[in-house]
């Protein structure tokens, strides 16, 4: 057997990745496996969360060291995000296809005289697609900011009916316009490529423009939607800095309205972290890590269920076809 | 061979750079310190930082602000050489590393703020904030504020009770506050950079001292903590400031009087390591929400040189720094004489 040393390199390139993504996993796992055992699986639906009085002499419960009082639950976390994410998918979705279908279909094309006459403007379909695009490079921090000053006294004065803008809403707004460019952008990037014998082979057949995008094209971009959608949740999911500034941080209670206080699990990780390290047990870093490691398969799962989803292998339309 | 000779290029241009970034020194040895912490004590790190290495320009300080526990964890570990801290070491930090030493830099305080239409002029005490905090006070009209504030009409109205989502040196003296006033508090949720928030109807958390001032300014009917460090903000957002009932059962507000008529009671107690709560502090005049801004210091550190610089900087700080020139701008004040003598007397077991 010959040795390829550019194959073997470039073997040992594309492990790099599920290496590293494996290390941080065994790490955070075993980081956080004492805090795993110490909390069992009411971990998962238990709603308070407390780091305990850290000012006091440690105490030891079934043989672990932690501080007095300590009780750690991550419910309303997990509600938190997955609500926030999945409101702001709800809001994003159909912005974002609207948006991508303008842009590939139904941009105004100027008649060739007005096109003479205003040949000074831009192209207008590549600019508002590159605006689009841009919108997505936007720092998280520069939305949030812009949920404080405009977005939560909005929802404030006219929304929400306890005059509070805070929570669920306006965090998943927020996260709403972070992510409706990443699924707009993957979406027109797909419409353009779809052939050009498709679309018109349906108009000859008779179809309306609105048939044409709805039966002939989008069903070509389903997949690739789909995968857009899960970046877009990805991103969500794991978005901390806007979070933090408009979720108005809510502990210990599960949201009840669109305008209850909210904790998501990454801006929750990270309000946190600082007491944590102050902590003489370095139990409540573990509990922590023990949060990360749940996000982790929240994510796993939800691309994992994203893939199944485009492949079709839960599709049972296209499985008979 | 070719790396070897690669990075022995890129280290010899490393150290002309670094030569030619801090020119000056006839002395060959500059000795860098790190200092990260306090977002609090960040400001004024950097006032007193700029001063200082100008005139010691044998030794360079980077100054990051990160958070009080970070500042904590980061010098126990000897990442950094100064934490900054709004809080003091626990008994079983302490206990677990005795070589580490909270020492007081300044003094500094917190308001309570409110957002009421109409009123100015609002009294409030610790066991009331207990109430409002844990949901058994929900009404501006309740009878126990009532009764704090006569000849005040109170509006019929939900509180909105704000509180820090950030671990943070500003609930830590606020839950203590509340618990050395109010025993329910002090057996139900202690105090500590985060408290774990009872579920109160209406209740939000904002993150930073900037977060609960703008959330305040948000949300009429609410109240808030706010170090006051952000007292020209706070007046810019035309809040309201609470007098506090004080442990003498004097309500006051937080001026350079009543903070130093706290600081000044709690001087005389204050022991050899400088672990001490000027919260609730005895005296008549005293402002219930004071405490000492800490400087975490590890007393071995490795080497000498690091040490006297470490020593000469913080001795600095705690005497010729602590002046109004530089604790004004972050409406600080200065540690009492017989503090000071403590500060020096720990800095100096720094070896």
């Amino acid at each position: 057997m010959t040795i390829r040393p550019f194959r073997l390199l470039v073997l040992c390139i594309s492990l790099l990745i599920p290496a590293a993504l494996c290390a941080v996993v065994l790490f955070l796992a075993g980081y956080a496996g004492q805090a795993i055992s110490f909390n069992g699986l009411h971990f998962l639906w238990d709603e308070t969360w407390n780091l305990g009085d850290l000012y006091s002499d440690p105490v030891t419960v079934n043989g672990y060291t932690l501080p007095m009082g300590a009780e750690y639950g991550v419910l309303a976390f997990i509600v938190g995000t997955l609500s926030s994410s999945g409101l702001a998918i709800l809001i994003a979705v159909p912005l974002s296809v609207g948006a991508a279908i303008f842009l590939a279909e139904a941009v105004p094309v100027l008649e060739s005289r007005a096109r003479q006459k205003l040949s000074w403007l831009p192209p207008i379909r590549p600019v508002l697609a590159m605006l689009v695009e841009l919108v997505a490079v936007v720092p998280s921090v520069v939305f949030g900011l812009w949920g404080i000053a405009v977005l939560v006294p909005f929802i404030g004065h006219y929304i929400s009916p306890t005059g509070n803008g805070y929570g669920l809403l306006a965090t998943a707004i927020v996260l709403a316009l972070m992510i409706t460019p990443i699924i707009a952008s993957t979406l027109y990037d797909a419409l353009l490529q779809v052939p050009k014998e498709n679309r018109e082979s349906a108009f000859a057949l008779g179809s309306t423009h609105f048939e044409v995008v709805s039966k002939a094209m989008m069903p070509m971009v389903r997949s690739t939607l789909a995968g857009g959608i899960v970046l877009a949740l990805g991103r969500a999911l794991g978005e901390t800095m806007a979070v933090l500034m408009v979720s108005g941080g809510g502990l210990n209670m599960l949201p009840t309205s669109l305008f209850s206080p909210i904790s998501t699990i990454a801006s929750f990780i990270v309000s946190q972290l600082d007491s944590a390290e102050s902590d003489p047990t370095s139990m409540s870093v573990k509990a922590l890590a023990e949060i990360a490691f749940v996000l982790f398969v929240i994510t796993l799962a939800v691309n994992i269920a994203a893939k199944l989803l485009s492949s079709g292998a839960l599709n049972v339309r296209s499985r008979k076809a | 061979m070719k790396l070897t000779k690669l990075l022995r290029n890129g280290a010899a241009a490393l150290a002309i750079a670094t030569a030619a970034g801090f020119a000056a020194p006839a002395h060959a040895a500059t000795v860098s310190l790190v200092e990260t912490g306090s977002s609090l004590l960040y400001p004024l790190f950097n006032l007193w930082v700029a001063s200082y290495t100008t005139a010691h320009t044998d030794v360079s300080i980077t100054t990051t602000s990160t958070g009080s526990g970070a500042g904590i964890a980061q010098s126990i570990q000897g990442l950094v050489q100064i934490g900054a801290s709004d809080a003091y070491l626990s008994d079983a930090i302490v206990k677990a590393h005795p070589d580490m030493m909270s020492i007081p830099l300044g003094i500094s305080s917190q308001m309570i703020n409110y957002n009421l239409p109409g009123i100015t002029n609002l009294r409030l005490s610790g066991p009331v904030l207990a109430g409002i905090y844990t949901g058994k006070i929900t009404n501006w009209n309740d009878p126990a504020i009532a009764a704090l504030n006569p000849g005040v009409t109170l509006p019929n109205h939900v509180i909105v009770p704000i509180h820090r989502i950030d671990g943070s040196g500003d609930t830590f003296i606020f839950s203590q506050y509340l618990a050395f006033s109010d025993a329910n508090w002090a057996s139900t949720e202690h105090f500590g950079t985060s408290i774990s928030w009872p579920a109160v109807t209406g209740g939000i958390g904002a993150n930073g001292n900037p977060g609960m001032v703008t959330a305040l300014k948000n949300n009429p009917y609410g109240i808030a903590y706010i170090g006051i460090s952000f007292a020209d903000q706070v007046k810019a957002a035309n809040l309201g400031e609470a007098e506090l009932l004080n442990k003498a059962g004097k309500f006051v507000l937080p001026t350079a009087k009543t903070i130093s008529a706290a600081a000044q009671s709690v001087a005389s107690t204050t022991p050899a390591d400088e672990r001490i709560s000027m919260v609730f502090a005895p005296g008549a005049d005293a402002y219930p929400i004071v405490n000492y801004e800490y400087a975490i210091v590890k007393a071995d550190q490795p080497d000498a040189a690091t040490a006297k610089a470490i020593r000469e900087f913080l001795s600095w700080c705690v005497q010729g720094g602590n002046v109004p020139t530089y604790l004004d701008k972050v409406h600080f004040m200065a540690l009492p004489d017989a503090v000071k003598t403590l500060s020096v007397a720990q800095i100096n077991k720094i070896k």
